[in-house]
């Protein structure tokens, strides 16, 4: 017993001895890493000790420093290189020299429900990396991909801080029914993008082709773009601070005539002044934008979270919002690592100033010799009843400035995003086996008023006063779960995913709309002093609609040996909005690749891989209800002394109402030569899009309804796609990386808008987008016709002007005369684009970096409003407005006829952003990035185009839109209204710190 | 080591919390929240008494602009609308109505067809849901349907003519189009049966509605047309309804003309049946904005600008003040270029009519400051019985403008009074007719006088068909009955203002283009393109 406590105390003694000098041999290691290509250092490398929480990451120079224990191992990691392990030993200075990875195809790209190596992708996927992104003053992340992928157009005409963009995948493949690619934020399908600030944006990856988008059913038509936010790093905590500030002003407006110039025009109503009308309604606009973000972890939790401040206040006045959007996201393993949970919450707030638009398209017309006050009663422009604001009593005019001052236009937004992923692996009880289970939950409120004096000519109830206020509430949840395997059979892998999908989602609203105010004080905020409400003129509404969608996907991918890919999947997909008799539909896609370059040798050729793929995907309408046959209120009836509301039907039934079908055929090769240094992919596509959801005018007896919802017609699109990337130069002290894409749009064309009696148009053509008032309501600029292609602009050719002054037409139809009717009309021009490039250079020299990046769009037209309408010396034109003075102004014209003189080539050469920057070397401390750089947007445009902004229109918004994320009437590409905003170019300031 | 029985649990755990999702929601019905569906409606009274409304919202827009009182008025000799500057030129539309050039595509045509057939499909509607119900109340509606569905089908056959005949709504056929006899004989068969089952009262109840004096009003405006719309002229047949609704209804002709078209018309004892607008609960009353000029908003305060569009054709208007045309006491009328007031006959009707120097509530003369260089006095809002031309630059101020309904102070865009269908008085003129042109000229004569008298204006010696067209023309303006009057009188394809001869097949409308496409059982009327004859 003795012998055995005294071994026991040796044991003791000895291991105390262990730890002690374990414990006290702690030793400082440092040394510096570097890339074994060019021998530079290498920046923000992790340096863990292995086994441990015990990490640091390399400064700017490369150089590291660390306390580690004895015995330890240091673990080199860093993204595009290999990660390497060296023991310390008894060493005190460990330099390392890490290799890169040998192919850049072996970075992972996220695809729908996972992820693959790109190197296995068979289907048309790109990526979008964080320093890819455009750069400058972005608030909407879908700017941060303009330009960059070919086939993905994204345009924004002016420069309106609180509008949209719209977003068109490989052309125009549908038009009733969603036009915009779905959006997925780290999994949440349909996330909104308001949730996220474009610098919590790690990567976005867009699911271009049917293959890929069909595991995603009925919404995947128009495309897929997948958004993965930034997540924690296992390792030391990183903080990032980044900031700047940013003036912007008007870079393109149209020309019209000068105070001088216009007195000039016979005819001319001279009221006295010179006023500047743009300038008067327009400033300087700011911009600031804070972002702080906190990351960090261990190997079993990581977090991130992050604090984005966004401030502008627009070029108009009047016009801008403040938001903040706060965002975490945090990863835990647990249950011995085998399950990992995700939680990710994202809430924004935004203040907006939307201001009305309609401001900026009176002052470009406005009649330069009139001034801005006159508080007369009886002069021609007596404004004392408008308080003090210069106002013509002509039609369709309203002094800019008074609608600036005298009206509010808010609209106050949250949005709220949470999100939990459980998932669990069970490789202990089955090799390669995972589940998970993923439940998200986005609410998003809008609360707008909005308010106009009663001294305000527009709006303002004729001396009453107006104001309306309302609200709109959308919410959807989504609840998901996959069964994923994985197992090796042979050479080959195959990886299987199987799974349920559930996603509801509820819209409700309220408002109300009144005036006759005893005071203004109130704005919106005290509805009940409207005396409309008493008097029964004010207006009341509320709404609701919800719809839902029901899922079951599966998906097979096998890989056979590393050269040989096939990927197979489906999606049985249900949607509330269908018809009774078509609600479920299946989505399947099937696609193959090969990388030649394993089986046979290719000189210079580092990596070519051949892929084609073939698949189905579907597009549900975006309203629900409207396969049944509902009733609702047509108006009032005089029953017995009093109004009571009337009812009848207001649609009429379609119970096989069913989904619009993609079928979309793609081949490609991605590529990459030279010693990895040049990358590359191209994409050749057809894409037939069949039963598209329009709305039919249908003969008034039998049915009850004037108009029906069908699937109807058939589009086909086809195109070539080209992406290069080439590092040019890489040497130590200078990088030189130059990257472009461009897309062949090669065919838009409408096969077919019948189906068997119905057909969407008479006859197989369709007129329509009226030009406007004053005078040109009833004149239609687009016609889409079976058989042809898409985006045709219709009118008269003129030939000339005749003595009197009205332009001459050509006589089309060689009968003799000019008919004005579709018989002497014809196609004068086209508003989609034939080519699209976009031309990207980064260079670093020394601590310097420049970022240039030019994008253009060619073959597409744009009739020009502004011209068609105020281009001539017609006596209304004169007396009531301004003229517009482009290169084609022709005195002789007096009359305002839209024709084929006002549609215009707009290609445009443009330079969207560029970016010159200085990294301060850091040599340790606690700040270990500082970097200063000075960014210019829209810096400028190389076009013929004598509009405001020669971008391409994919849908038409009208002359006053009243709602800024209407999608517009997406049959009639080509028009620049007069609601276009100006364009405008930003100079941006700013600082990234890193801690 | 894990036993079998926990792998095995854990398993089941994990698959048994994944279908109990997956299956209980495969639930795809939809659930409505703002809207109703055949299904939850037609359960209570009120909702019989909203259903049969819809029945009559189809009359509302018979007041505003591009419908078929515009193709009307405009394709007659009472109303243009001219083509100011950048202002009204429309392609061209409201000119080819005027000259009789008209073709399918004006887009007027095919609203005008929707408006009709809009109605006789909620007609049939309605008469098919309320027979299945077979309930008494739903039996008395049927009677009120039937009617309405004639009215429209009585416009239909005055217009297009040529027009389908659907009366069934089961039947989900395409029709075609049946010539007119056969659309006359239905519309005089189903008044035939109805006439004594509708309500002869005139008080709330029936005010706004079908009662047995509209029935007879429309069979008698349809036996007087007769001639025109079927070769066999049915003057006595008209005569006799119009007898039965003086002698019988319970109308009598208003002390002052102007009193049945004023803001609260309903109390006029001359108006047989109306629609009853208001400016709040049933809008689309747009005249204000349809005739008025830009600067009126200031003269009447209202809260929208008018749009500056119908005037009268000088020559409807001088035979108000012609004492060679219309013999009565001379005083001061506005005429001509209206720079100072001329004499002429004072006719009461002259009320019908907005004309001359107009002034703002403070006494100021309104102005246009965008008046043309020739326009006769310059910025002073005069409006000018003379007119200069239809194209291009027709006088912004050019053209009586309609004020035979009464404007109201601070009015919005939409009037409160009643519009009227049919009175009295156009039923004592056509009994005057079918009189007349039965042989008994001196019995219409004393009718004739009667209007006249009311109207303050001295009586006519003797008649004769022209005097008896111009008086139907003075009394009945913008009521929509004068381009029927013109083709029953022979005067339809006459020149007038800015218009030349035309040619006959212009009397009925063309079949619009968007029904000919959608349809291709429906053939054209005679005469225009498309239509094979």
């Amino acid at each position: 017993m003795s012998r055995f406590y005294l071994y026991l105390s040796r044991c003791t003694t000895v291991l105390l001895m262990m730890t002690a000098s374990v414990a006290w041999s702690q030793s400082t290691v440092s040394g510096r890493v570097t890339s074994a290509d060019d021998g530079s250092g290498l920046p923000g490398v992790n340096v863990l000790e292995k086994g441990t929480q015990n990490g640091t990451v390399t400064n700017a120079d490369g150089s590291y420093s660390l306390t580690v224990g004895g015995d330890a191992t240091l673990v080199f990691s860093f993204v595009g290189f290999l990660t390497t392990e060296v023991a310390v030993g008894a060493q005190s200075t460990v330099d390392v020299a890490l290799q890169s990875d040998v192919t850049a195809l072996t970075e992972v790209v996220v695809v729908g429900y996972g992820t693959q190596e790109k190197k296995e992708i068979t289907s048309a996927v790109s990526s979008v990396k964080e320093t890819d992104f455009n750069r400058g003053t972005v608030n909407d992340p879908v700017q941060l991909l303009q330009g960059k992928v070919a086939g993905l157009n994204i345009t924004r005409p002016g420069g309106d801080p609180n509008g949209g963009f719209a977003i068109r995948l490989r052309g125009v493949s549908t038009f009733g029914a969603n036009t915009e690619p779905l959006i997925v934020i780290d999994g949440v399908i349909g996330g909104s993008l308001d949730t996220v600030d474009p610098n919590d944006i790690a990567s976005v990856d867009i699911l271009k082709d049917a293959s890929a988008a069909a595991i995603y059913g009925s919404r995947g038509g128009s495309g897929v773009v997948l958004i993965t936010t930034k997540s924690g790093k296992a390792g030391r905590v990183s903080v990032e601070y980044n900031g700047s500030v940013a003036a912007e002003s008007i870079a393109n407006t149209i020309d019209v005539m000068s105070a001088e110039e216009y007195r000039q025009v016979p005819g001319a109503r001279d009221l006295g002044s010179s006023t500047d009308w743009l300038d008067q309604v327009t400033r300087t606009g700011r911009a600031m934008v804070h972002n702080l973000s906190v990351g960090g972890g261990t190997p079993t939790t990581t977090y991130r979270v992050s604090f984005n401040y966004r401030g502008e206040e627009g070029v108009g006045k009047a016009s801008g919002f403040d938001q903040l959007n706060a965002r975490l996201n945090l990863s835990q393993k647990a249950l011995n690592d085998r399950a990992t949970f995700t939680f990710g919450l994202s809430t924004t707030s935004k203040d907006a100033e939307l201001g009305f638009d309609e401001a900026f398209n009176y002052a470009i017309i406005a009649n330069p010799t009139m001034p801005i006050y006159d508080n007369t009663t009886t002069s021609p422009t007596a404004g004392a009843n408008y308080g003090g604001y210069a106002e013509r009593d002509i039609f369709d005019f309203y002094n800019p400035l008074s609608i600036v001052e005298q009206t509010v236009n808010d609209k106050k937004e949250t949005r709220f995003l949470v999100s939990l992923r459980a998932e669990y692996d069970f490789s202990d009880i089955v090799e390669g086996l995972t589940a998970s289970a993923f439940y998200s939950q986005q609410r998003e409120n809008d609360l707008a008023g909005a308010f106009a004096r009663k001294t305000s000519k527009l709006g303002g109830g004729n001396g009453l006063g107006r104001a309306a206020r309302g609200t709109e509430d959308r919410f959807n949840h989504l609840f998901e779960t996959t069964l994923n395997y994985n197992k090796g059979i042979g050479t080959a892998d195959l990886n299987l995913l199987g799974g349920y999908s559930y996603q509801y989602f509820f819209t409700e609203g309220f408002g109300m709309e009144g005036g006759n105010f005893l005071t203004d004080a109130f704005t919106y905020n005290n509805m009940e002093a409207a005396l409309d409400f008493q008097n029964g003129l004010g207006e009341v509404y509320s709404f609701a609609h919800s719809n839902t969608l029901v899922a079951f996907f599966g998906r097979a991918n096998l890989n056979f040996a590393g050269n040989y890919f096939v990927s197979l999947s489906a999606r049985y997909e249900g949607s509330s909005r269908f018809g009774e008799n078509n609600k479920w539909g299946i989505f399947p896609a099937v696609s193959a690749g090969v990388t030649l370059s394993n089986l046979v040798s290719i000189p210079a050729v580092n990596s070519l891989k051949l892929r084609a793929s073939y698949g189905i995907t579907g597009n549900q309408p975006s309203d629900s209800y409207i396969s049944l046959q509902r009733f609702g209120q047509t108006g009032s009836f005089f029953f017995n002394g009093i109004y009571g509301p009337s009812y009848g039907p207001i649609s009429n039934p379609n119970p096989d109402l069913s989904w619009e079908t993609k079928a979309e055929f793609d081949v490609g090769v991605d590529f990459s030569m030279l010693d990895n240094r040049l990358t590359g992919t191209i994409d050749y596509y057809t894409r037939n899009t069949k039963d598209l959801l329009v709305g039919v005018n249908v003969p008034v007896p039998p049915n009850l309804f004037r108009e029906t919802i069908v699937n109807i017609g058939e589009i086909e699109n086809q195109g070539l796609e080209f992406a290069f990337t080439y590092a040019a130069i890489n040497k130590a002290n200078f990088t030189w990386e130059t990257g472009i894409n461009w897309t062949n749009y090669l065919s838009n064309k409408i096969v077919s808008l019948t189906s068997g009696e119905l057909s969407f148009g008479e006859g197989g053509v369709i007129y329509r987008s009226g030009m406007g008032s004053p005078g040109q309501n009833d004149t239609e600029l687009v016609r889409v016709k079976e058989g042809d292609e898409f985006g045709q602009l219709w009118g008269p050719v003129k030939e000339g002007v005749n003595d009197d002054g009205t332009p001459k037409f050509a006589d089309l139809n060689g009968d003799g005369t000019f008919c004005d009717c579709d018989d002497d009309r014809t196609v004068i021009g086209n508003g989609m684009p034939k080519f699209q490039f976009g031309f990207n250079n980064s260079f670093t020299l020394g601590n310097w970096d420049l970022n240039v990046f030019l994008r253009g769009t060619f073959g597409h037209d744009l009739l020009n409003s502004y011209r068609g309408f105020y281009e001539n010396n017609e006596v209304t034109t004169v007396g009531n407005y301004n003229i517009v003075n482009t290169e084609y102004y022709d005195p002789a014209i007096t009359k305002a006829v839209v024709n084929s003189s006002h549609v215009e080539d707009a290609w445009f050469i443009r330079l969207d952003n560029a970016s010159l920057g200085y990294s301060f070397p850091m040599t340790g401390g606690a700040v270990n990035k500082f970097r200063l750089y000075f960014a210019a947007q829209n810096l400028f445009t190389i076009t013929d185009y004598t509009g405001i902004d020669p971008e391409v229109r994919y849908a038409d918004r009208g002359d006053s839109p009243t709602n800024p994320n209407d999608p517009g009437d997406g049959l009639s590409p080509g028009i620049e209204r007069r609601s276009t905003y100006f364009t405008t170019r930003i100079f941006t300031f700013g600082v990234n710190l890193g801690f | 080591m894990k036993t079998k029985k926990s792998i095995f649990s854990r398993v089941l755990i994990v698959g048994l919390s994944l279908t109990f999702f997956t299956f209980s929601c495969t639930d795809l019905d939809e659930e409505l929240y703002s809207d109703v569906t055949a299904d939850n409606f037609f359960n209570t009274d009120e909702e019989f008494i909203a259903a049969l409304g819809a029945a009559y919202e189809g009359l509302r827009g018979i007041g505003n602009h591009s419908n078929l009182w515009s193709i009307n008025e405009i394709a007659s000799d009472e109303l243009v609308i001219t083509t100011k500057g950048g202002d009204w030129y429309d392609g061209g539309v409201l000119i080819q109505l005027h000259q009789h050039e008209y073709t399918p595509d004006n887009g007027f045509f095919n609203n005008a067809w929707t408006q009709m057939y809009g109605g006789v499909n909620t007609c049939n509607r309605l008469i098919y849901t309320f027979e299945q119900l077979g309930t008494p109340e739903a039996d008395a509606f049927i009677a009120e349907l039937r009617a309405i569905r004639a009215l429209w089908y009585y416009w239909l056959v005055d217009s297009f003519g040529r027009v389908p005949l659907v009366t069934d709504f089961t039947d989900a056929t395409v029709p075609a189009n049946v010539e007119r006899q056969q659309i006359y004989d239905f519309v005089e068969s189903e008044l035939n049966a109805i006439i004594e089952a509708l309500p002869t009262a005139k008080d709330a109840s029936t005010y706004g509605r079908m009662t047995k004096w509209a029935a007879l009003a429309i069979r008698c405006k349809l036996y007087l047309n007769a001639e025109v719309y079927t070769g066999t002229a049915q003057w006595q047949k008209a005569a006799d309804d119009a007898r039965n609704i003086i002698d019988n209804g319970p109308f009598n002709l208003e002390l002052t003309y102007s009193d049945n078209f004023a803001i609260t018309n309903q109390g006029s004892n001359e108006n047989i049946l109306v629609y009853p607008y208001d400016k709040v609960f049933a809008t689309g009353f747009n005249w204000p904005m349809m005739t008025l000029h830009y600067a009126s908003q200031g003269v009447y305060n209202f809260t929208a600008q008018p749009w500056n569009g119908y005037a009268t054709v000088e020559e409807f208007y001088n035979s108000y003040i012609d004492p060679a045309q219309n013999p009565g006491p001379q005083g001061d009328v506005w005429a001509g270029l209206a720079q100072t007031p001329s004499v002429g006959t004072q006719d009461a009707r002259l009320t019908n009519f907005i004309v001359g120097p107009q002034f703002n509530p403070d006494g100021t003369r309104a102005t246009d400051p965008g008046h043309e260089a020739n326009d006769p006095d310059g910025p002073p809002l005069t409006f000018t019985p003379q007119n200069n031309e239809i194209y291009p630059n027709g006088w912004r101020q050019g053209g009586a403008r309609i004020g035979k309904y009464e404007y109201e102070q601070g009015g919005t865009d939409n009037m409160s009074n009643d519009f009227v269908i049919f009175r009295l008085a156009d039923i004592i003129l056509s009994l005057a007719e079918a009189e007349f042109r039965g042989g008994d000229a001196p019995a219409a004569l004393i009718l004739v006088n009667n209007v006249r008298a009311r109207a303050g204006v001295d009586p006519f010696p003797a008649l004769t068909e022209d005097l008896l067209f111009a008086e139907r023309g003075r009394e009945m303006f913008a009521e929509m009955t004068r381009r029927q009057d013109l083709i029953r009188f022979g005067k339809y394809g006459d020149a007038w203002w800015e218009k030349g001869p035309s040619d006959d097949h212009y009397k009925l409308f063309p079949i619009p283009q968007p029904q000919i496409d959608s349809n291709n059982k429906l053939t054209q009327n005679d005469g225009y393109a498309g239509s094979g004859g």
